[in-house]
């Protein structure tokens, strides 16, 4: 377990963070999110959580950011878009950059300022994982899995081709 | 459970009067006699046993709660009580009202089958009214019943309605009764303040109790009450007049028990009287007062009617007399006696009338002593009773207990004993009047009248009562908690003479014309000292005139409240009622002049305007755009963790 | 201050991170990678909280982050293509609900 190496993945996820929520290519804001995906499962590996850091690459870094990516390929990010997109940004970041600024000093003096009990730096093993999830957890499980069908079936929904019928309501 | 029998003796003439007045059934004429009868009689059967139980001592004093209501301190307890007085009380309304009602089956027999079920319901309704006000054990039950009374006595005085005469009689007597109700409304709410409960036997203790100033207002209040339901001074005239109304509700209300209702209420609140000396004082020489007075005007009547209501009211100014003097045992025993001879004397002139051709006035009845002996010799009888003939009658003994009473009472009782035996001398010289015309002989010879078993038999019955009734004085004096006057021989003696000073006086009267045509020329005494016109110059005609001045001659008020002939004529409403209106309309005039636009409704417009901005600008906050609401959740989030971070702050 | 502090500051920075994107982004598609920015947060936190106790349970809330944002994600951008044809992707178009 190796804290220092934890601490630099995320310090660098987070700077990545930022930089991926400010940039005005939708492009460049996914290799940002996915450096910082990456950076964040190298933090999991380094604090010991293996499952963790292995799913997070796998598939939060791999199949989701793929997602994305099938659908980014699809936009136009011509000059013209990224002008506009600069072009919405200019004004709009001020009221959200104060109030989410609300939080930062609390955040920083709040959390980082106390200090946290004692740990117990035992490395947690994968079986232990599915023992709680299968077991004390199931209930949580079983949620979780039918959010997922219920996303699966919304998908299924919002992306079937509109009859006639449909299609005169939806002029769009 | 015995106690409960006294909630239903009310109630059988009540049930009369829904079921005639309602007349769900189309009733005959023989069903709506049969039914009033029954309803009439039923509480004297019921109550007859009740007192008989009591007067024997079987049972005692008893309450019998109908309903009670708490408002915080306040207690509204109805009940009714059985209580010396009023078993004396119901007894003689029960007995008597059951006389007269058999009465009135046959005297009324000839009216119109929708008249007879109305007067019967009113009747009924009006033996309801007595009842329960005289067993009411609280001030509500008693209440009720009294203004019962008062409208019942409205509807039947106004009976025949083709008479405008007999409407403005009912309406007087609706009116002079009404004013002194309101003082006696008012007397009772005050003790209903002091005793936070309406129980009679809560309230006079408090009465007493209460500081002296409110005390007296208190004992005002009720003998101004008292003195307007009995037709004693000063509004003593609504009682003539009242006589418009047929012989039955005569001898009913404005003889034995109505008039006899301010009697009752003084004796059940004699103790809150005699508690303040100037109001006991004030009411024993409004009493001998009215006494000598309706005496005096008595004698002048020329019509038999009128005569006996005079004489009732100088009656009840003796039953008056008694309380002012302490002694409410003796008034309620004159009560007694009184409504057995004056319903008789009612019931018997009644017929007598008839018998002389259908008028009422004296000089009519000349002869009809052969023409209906029997009714004249019962009348004679309460003629007796009434004058105070010595030892045989009834209502010698009752008088001697008042007299009595008064010279036991002082210097001041003694006085006013002188002016109460110069009032039962004139009471003689009055009482004796129809009775000696009558048996002048005919200046016809009529044929003997048939008279009815049906009218006779409550004459019979009331004419021993009269004479047997003198027995009952000192009973019933005992009952009531006093001691019967023992007055010593020589005032007993003087009573005696004042008797029959009146009879010699009364033969002087009818048979030496030249006094004779002075009682016709007395028209001042006969019209009751002018009171009346006295009470329309004075009273009546400038209210008028101040009605008229407030409406104005142009009925400006009409278009506010209402377009009605009065309205048009300048409105003969009440003046308090119209002030209020004219008032009203010229402050809405005085207030709302600076506001012509409407300033209010423009601050009110403005408010509903600015209230409509703020919607608009609420509204933005639901702008619909994710960012907004992204934005409302980062700030509600900067602030609860500003809050937390305040709250776990070292 | 512990590392578990700093790591905890860190996760509440991308938190806070992703939702300045939120707010700030008009884009439909630049908010949904804020939000996968947001939900980066608490994983990391969850999963250093557990590491210092030595408990699976970070690791077992991370799952179940990890289920919520691919939920998330599949919805999310199905409605931004369904929406794309008409506003062009501006989520400050689309302020109406309709059937």
């Amino acid at each position: 377990m190796s804290w220092g190496l934890a601490i630099w993945a995320a310090t660098v996820a987070f700077g990545a963070a930022i930089l991926a929520v400010t940039r005005p290519s939708a492009v460049h804001a996914l290799l940002l999110l996915l450096a910082a995906l990456i950076s964040l499962g190298v933090g999991f590996f380094a604090m010991a959580a293996n499952f963790a850091g292995a799913i997070q690459l796998l598939i939060y870094a791999g199949a989701v950011v793929a997602v994305f990516v099938f659908v980014v390929m699809t936009i136009d990010a011509g000059d013209e878009a990224m002008a506009a997109e600069r072009e919405l940004l200019r004004h709009a970041w001020r009221w959200p950059a104060l109030i989410v600024g609300l939080s930062v000093v609390p955040v920083i003096f709040g959390i980082g300022g106390g200090a946290m009990g004692e740990g117990d730096p035992a490395p947690a093993l994968a079986s232990d994982l599915g023992l709680l999830m299968f077991g004390d957890w199931s209930a949580a499980t079983e949620l979780i899995t039918l959010l997922l069908i219920a996303g699966m079936l919304g998908v299924r929904h919002l992306g079937r081709k509109l009859g006639p019928r449909l299609r005169e309501r939806n002029p769009e | 459970m015995l106690a409960y029998l006294l909630l239903l003796v009310p109630l059988p003439p009540l049930g009369g009067f829904l079921l005639l007045a309602l007349d769900p059934y189309r009733l005959d004429r023989r069903p709506v006699l049969a039914l009033s009868l029954a309803a009439g009689i039923a509480p004297l059967v019921l109550f007859l046993p009740l007192a008989i139980a009591y007067f024997t001592g079987a049972v005692g004093d008893m309450i019998a709660p109908a309903f009670t209501l708490n408002f915080g301190q306040y207690e509204v307890a109805l009940a009714m009580q059985l209580d010396p007085l009023s078993a004396i009380g119901a007894s003689t309304v029960t007995v008597v009202a059951s006389c007269v009602m058999i009465y009135a089956a046959d005297y009324m027999s000839g009216a119109r089958v929708a008249d007879l079920r109305r007067f019967f319901a009113l009747m009924n309704l009006f033996q309801a009214g007595m009842l329960s006000m005289v067993l009411a054990a609280d001030s509500i039950v008693f209440f009720l019943g009294w203004e019962l009374m008062g409208l019942c006595s409205f509807f039947l005085i106004s009976y025949n309605m083709t008479s405008p005469r007999a409407f403005a009689a009912g309406q007087k007597a609706f009116v002079m009764t009404r004013i002194a109700d309101a003082a006696l409304l008012a007397g009772l709410l005050l003790l209903f303040l002091e005793a936070t409960s309406v129980r009679m036997d809560e309230l006079i203790p408090a009465g007493l109790a209460a500081e002296e100033s409110r005390a007296a207002i208190i004992a005002v209040l009720l003998l101004v009450g008292a003195l307007g339901k009995s037709a004693q001074l000063p509004f003593q005239t609504w009682l003539p007049t009242a006589m418009a109304g047929p012989t039955p509700v005569s001898a009913l209300l404005h003889s034995a028990t109505m008039v006899a209702a301010g009697a009752v209420l003084l004796a059940r609140f004699a103790p809150l009287i005699e508690a303040t000396p100037g109001v006991a004082a004030a009411t024993a020489i409004a009493g001998v007062a009215t006494a000598l007075f309706g005496a005096l005007c008595a004698i002048a009547q020329t019509d038999v009617k009128r005569l006996l209501a005079y004489s009732s009211i100088s009656q009840i100014g003796y039953m008056l007399l008694a309380v002012g003097m302490g002694a409410p045992g003796v008034a309620m025993a004159h009560f007694v006696i009184h409504a057995f001879f004056k319903s008789l004397l009612f019931m018997a002139a009644g017929v007598l009338s008839h018998a002389g051709g259908g008028s009422t006035a004296i000089e009519k009845l000349r002869g009809t002593a052969y023409v209906a002996p029997i009714s004249f010799a019962t009348y004679t009888v309460g003629a007796a009773a009434l004058a105070g003939f010595p030892i045989l009658s009834a209502g010698w003994w009752s008088k001697e207990a008042i007299l009595g009473a008064a010279v036991e009472a002082g210097p001041f009782g003694q006085f006013l004993w002188l002016v109460a035996l110069g009032g039962a001398a004139l009471t003689g010289v009055y009482a004796y009047r129809p009775v000696l015309c009558a048996l002048r002989k005919p200046l016809h010879d009529a044929p003997k009248g048939h008279e009815s078993w049906l009218a006779v038999a409550p004459l019979i019955f009331l004419a021993i009562m009269s004479v047997l009734g003198g027995y009952l004085v000192e009973p019933i004096i005992h009952e009531m908690g006093g001691h019967a006057p023992h007055a010593g021989l020589g005032i007993e003696v003087m009573g005696a003479l004042a008797a029959i000073t009146g009879l010699i006086g009364s033969v002087a009267v009818t048979f030496i014309p030249s006094w004779n045509a002075r009682i016709k020329r007395a028209r001042r005494l006969r019209a009751g000292m002018q009171m009346d016109a006295i009470y329309y110059a004075f009273l009546v005609r400038p209210y008028r005139r101040i009605v008229r001045l407030l409406s104005g001659r142009d009925g400006r008020l009409g278009k506010h409240i209402g377009e009605g002939p009065e309205a048009q004529e300048g409105g003969m409403g009440d003046p308090v009622g119209t002030a209020t209106v004219v008032f009203g309309l010229w402050l809405a005039r005085v207030v709302t002049a600076p506001f012509m636009p409407d300033r209010f409704d423009t601050v009110i417009m403005r408010g509903a305007r600015e209230a409509q901005r703020a919607g608009l600008w609420t509204r933005r906050l639901q702008s619909g755009r994710l960012r907004d609401y992204a934005l409302g959740f980062a700030l509600g989030l900067g602030v609860l963790v500003i809050l937390g971070w305040g709250m776990t702050w070292g | 201050m512990t590392a578990l502090n700093i790591l905890l500051v860190l996760s509440a920075g991308l938190f806070l991170a992703g939702l300045f994107g939120v707010a700030a982004r008009r884009t439909l598609l630049m908010q949904l990678i804020s939000l996968e920015v947001m939900l980066a947060g608490p994983a990391l936190g969850f999963i250093a909280a557990g590491a210092h106790h030595g408990s699976i349970e970070g690791s077992a809330m991370f799952i179940l982050v990890l289920g919520l944002a691919a939920a998330e994600v599949a919805l999310g951008l199905a409605i931004y293509l369904h929406m794309r044809r008409a506003t062009g992707g501006d989520s400050d178009a689309a302020t109406r609900l309709r059937g």
